[in-house]
């Protein structure tokens, strides 16, 4: 590994000292910085990267360290990590990006990634990126092209599992009937059995959530091509999630922010959440005694947070910020990055190390998941997703709210997203 | 010299100074018209452009003509006539509700009673509050499980349903009126105060005298003179009602199930949800000109009022 990164460091270099001397001899001649130099040598730059996991109090100061390590690792390419609030994240950067503009290198969530690859704003890396050769995560990879163009890697995928809270729960559920048995018998006073969102204030976060419901019962939100949000196996879900809702065994109205302050402090016993969550939980109390298994629905199949590293089509540096890419892709960078981000998955297929293990033990749950994980996108209308979304969370919780079934809600839903696509 | 060639001799003079010439009126007005050109004229022309195209955010150089398909899907989806009704209840009960409470605190501030300085610094409270701290703090106050609102209501016997006051499709509105109100009567109280304390106190005097109880000398009285102050504070209202955004943003997204989401709700959803920037357009040149309406209308009431006065 050594001997890549400093086999890789000497090209760079040598590129900084010819880019140097060749910007000395033209001086007066200079391009526009589009396009790699003649001898297809990177040129020296100073480029962005803008990920919402920068400003995260826990991961942000690792995912520094990792920019750091490759700032030092050569010095042709300097790279400035821009931290944009995640609540804003995709508007802010999609806006840039519509507009000309944008940083260089963006982590996107899938939505806003199927939306840019679909406007063109995304750089195609079929050519630059040899897949081949990478001991790439199947799973989350067959989601990083779009109308089979390949225009991201994964920087992290995050898997939803089961969070349960171990002094109230000795023995984690392991179907959907002990799952309903465990929340209701641990439902008592100020302490709920289960949480999740079910507000629209929280839409996103309500699709998030019933998410793992519609997968987990066998559905899906499409076949690729045609819409399906009325499936037997969707409807089947939902109202399992409206079974709990119904059976008050959630703190109703409160945010997912409170419910999981309550989780911290023992009052919420079971959470479906993503790995990210790990670290935050253990911020907020690191007394508190959990642990994680995989959601205890029939089907084996949950979303996840996937999140790709994409170049965006605007940027001056493609090449800089390939390099970049390159470089994170290296199994040591894997490594490290796994590391930084803890219960998440990276790209390839990475090894724990024994004191990450000793630390937390349960890690292996997350990383058994990650091929079976899908993105929180509608496949085949990625796009679209954020309309269908809401059309799907109205009517989610206009049955919650008791003012039609959930056959009806879906039937409409799927009447109003079909209008919607054409 | 006279004193008539004295001041002719300096007529002369200052018209020999750039300052008085004749185009120094236009130089003053130079900046606020680029001002107003530049930040307001081109972006309104830009977004009435907009309104008539199919444009996406992501792509906003590559957009198509469609004519008035914006205009005739909007106001031929059900969603749309529901967000035109929501935003017409939520701008008059506010304006209403703001201005009618916000006239009896002035009245109660402009009597005089122990402890009037402190009264009136404390009812300014609200409107210095940021919005987004008030609908933090209202949001936590409303919450299903702790809010000490839904507590005292469900103490009494109200019910206001397991999910919560904002996540109840009745009360939804009722609540982000309620805040909004609590929000902007300190404003127009202050604005109010001031208009009181400018009555003729010898014409209060004077009419007392002649036997007029409290409510006449209010009626005509105090009313004439505060009420031009109250038909711009009432204006203003509405103005700012019509785009006000994150109060209800921040409570509840425009729901549930849409009823409490208004035109800029809608708007800033269809820009950046939807990312259809055309339809967006076409949702906010609705709102001016309902905004327009409001202002010419009132306009137009001011005009007939001050012709009936003799």
């Amino acid at each position: 590994m050594a001997h890549t990164t400093s086999r890789r460091s000497s090209r760079l270099r040598a590129a900084g000292i010819l880019a140097l001397t060749t910007s000395v001899v033209l001086a007066g001649c200079s391009t526009s910085g589009d396009a790699p130099s003649a001898d297809g040598e990177i040129e020296p730059a100073t480029i962005t990267f803008a990920a919402s996991t920068f400003g995260d109090p826990g991961l942000g100061p690792r995912l520094q360290e990792l920019i750091d390590e490759y700032n030092q690792s050569q010095d042709v390419v300097t790279i400035e990590p821009a931290a944009v609030p995640f609540p804003t994240f995709g508007q802010t950067v999609l806006t840039q990006m519509g507009g000309g503009e944008g940083p260089d290198l963006v982590r996107f969530d899938m939505p806003e990634f199927t939306s840019a690859a679909d406007a063109g704003l995304l750089e195609p890396l079929d050519d630059q990126i040899d897949a081949d050769s990478l001991d790439l995560q199947p799973g989350p990879d067959e989601y990083m092209s779009v109308d089979d163009t390949r225009y991201g890697v994964i920087f992290d995928t995050s898997n939803y599992v089961m969070y349960y809270n171990t002094t109230l729960i000795p023995t984690p559920p392991t179907d959907f009937d002990e799952f309903m048995a465990t929340a209701k018998a641990t439902t008592q006073g100020d302490v709920f059995g289960l949480a999740f969102r079910q507000t629209q204030a929280e839409e996103n976060g309500v699709w998030q959530d019933i998410f793992n419901y519609v997968y987990g019962f066998g559905g899906e939100w499409s076949d690729g091509e045609e819409l399906t949000l009325n499936k037997p196996e969707n409807i089947e879900g939902l109202e399992a999630y409206q079974s709990l809702y119904d059976a008050d065994v959630i703190p109703k109205g409160a945010d997912a922010a409170t419910f999981r302050k309550m989780f911290a402090q023992d009052k919420v016993g079971m959470e479906l959440n993503n790995g990210g969550y790990l670290v935050a939980t253990r911020g907020t109390n690191p007394e508190l005694q959990f642990s994680v298994a995989p959601i205890p629905f029939p089907v084996r199949a949950q979303g996840a947070i996937m999140a790709p590293l994409v170049i965006n089509a605007n940027s001056e540096h493609k090449d800089a910020a390939l390099d970049f890419m390159n470089w994170v892709l290296e199994p040591q960078q894997q490594t490290s990055l796994q590391e930084a981000l803890g219960a998440s998955s990276v790209a390839t297929v990475t090894e724990r190390s024994e004191e990450q293990l000793a630390e937390t033990p349960f890690l292996p749950v997350y990383d058994e998941l990650t091929n079976s994980s899908k993105p929180q996108i509608v496949l085949g209308f990625g796009p679209q997703t954020a309309d269908i979304r809401k059309i799907v969370v109205t009517e989610v919780i206009s049955a919650l709210q008791g003012q039609k079934s959930m056959q009806e809600a879906m039937d409409d839903a799927q009447a109003e997203a079909e209008q919607l696509v054409g | 010299m006279s004193a008539d060639a004295a001041i002719t001799a300096r007529r002369r003079g200052r018209r020999k100074s750039p300052l008085g010439s004749r185009w120094t009126p236009y130089l003053f007005l130079l900046p606020a018209a680029a001002y107003i050109v530049l930040f307001q004229a081109i972006p309104l022309v830009q977004e009435a452009y907009l309104s008539f195209t199919r444009t996406n955010l992501l792509n906003p150089t590559r957009s198509t003509w469609i004519g008035l398909d914006n205009y005739v899907d909007i106001f031929t989806s059900s969603d749309f006539q529901q967000t035109l009704l929501t935003t017409l209840v939520y701008v008059l009960v506010c304006v209403i509700g703001a201005v009618g409470s916000g006239l009896v605190v002035a009245l109660l501030l402009n009597s005089d009673f122990p402890g009037r300085g402190v009264a009136r610094a404390l009812v300014t409270v609200p409107w210095a509050a940021p919005g987004i701290a008030t609908a933090l703090i209202a949001t936590w106050m409303l919450n299903a499980q702790y809010g000490i609102i839904t507590q005292a209501l469900r103490a009494i016997g109200i019910d206001v349903g397991a999910s919560g006051i904002l996540d109840n499709p009745q009360l939804a509105l009722v609540a982000i009126l309620a805040t909004t109100i609590w929000q902007l009567f300190p404003f127009v109280a202050v604005v109010l105060l001031s208009a009181l304390q400018s009555v003729p106190a010898e014409l209060v005097e004077a009419a007392e005298m002649d036997g007029a109880n409290r409510r006449w000398v209010f009626r005509v009285v105090t009313w004439q003179v505060i009420k031009p102050t109250v038909g711009l504070i009432a204006l203003l209202m509405t103005i700012w009602s019509l785009r006000r955004f994150e109060l209800i943003w921040l409570m509840t997204r425009g729901g549930p199930l849409g009823t409490t989401r208004t035109l800029v709700i809608d708007l800033y959803s269809q820009a950046f949800d939807s990312k259809q920037i055309g339809a967006a357009a076409a949702i906010g040149m609705v709102g001016i000109l309902i905004a327009l309406i409001v202002v010419v209308g009132s306009r137009f009431v001011q005009s007939a009022a001050e012709r009936s006065t003799p």
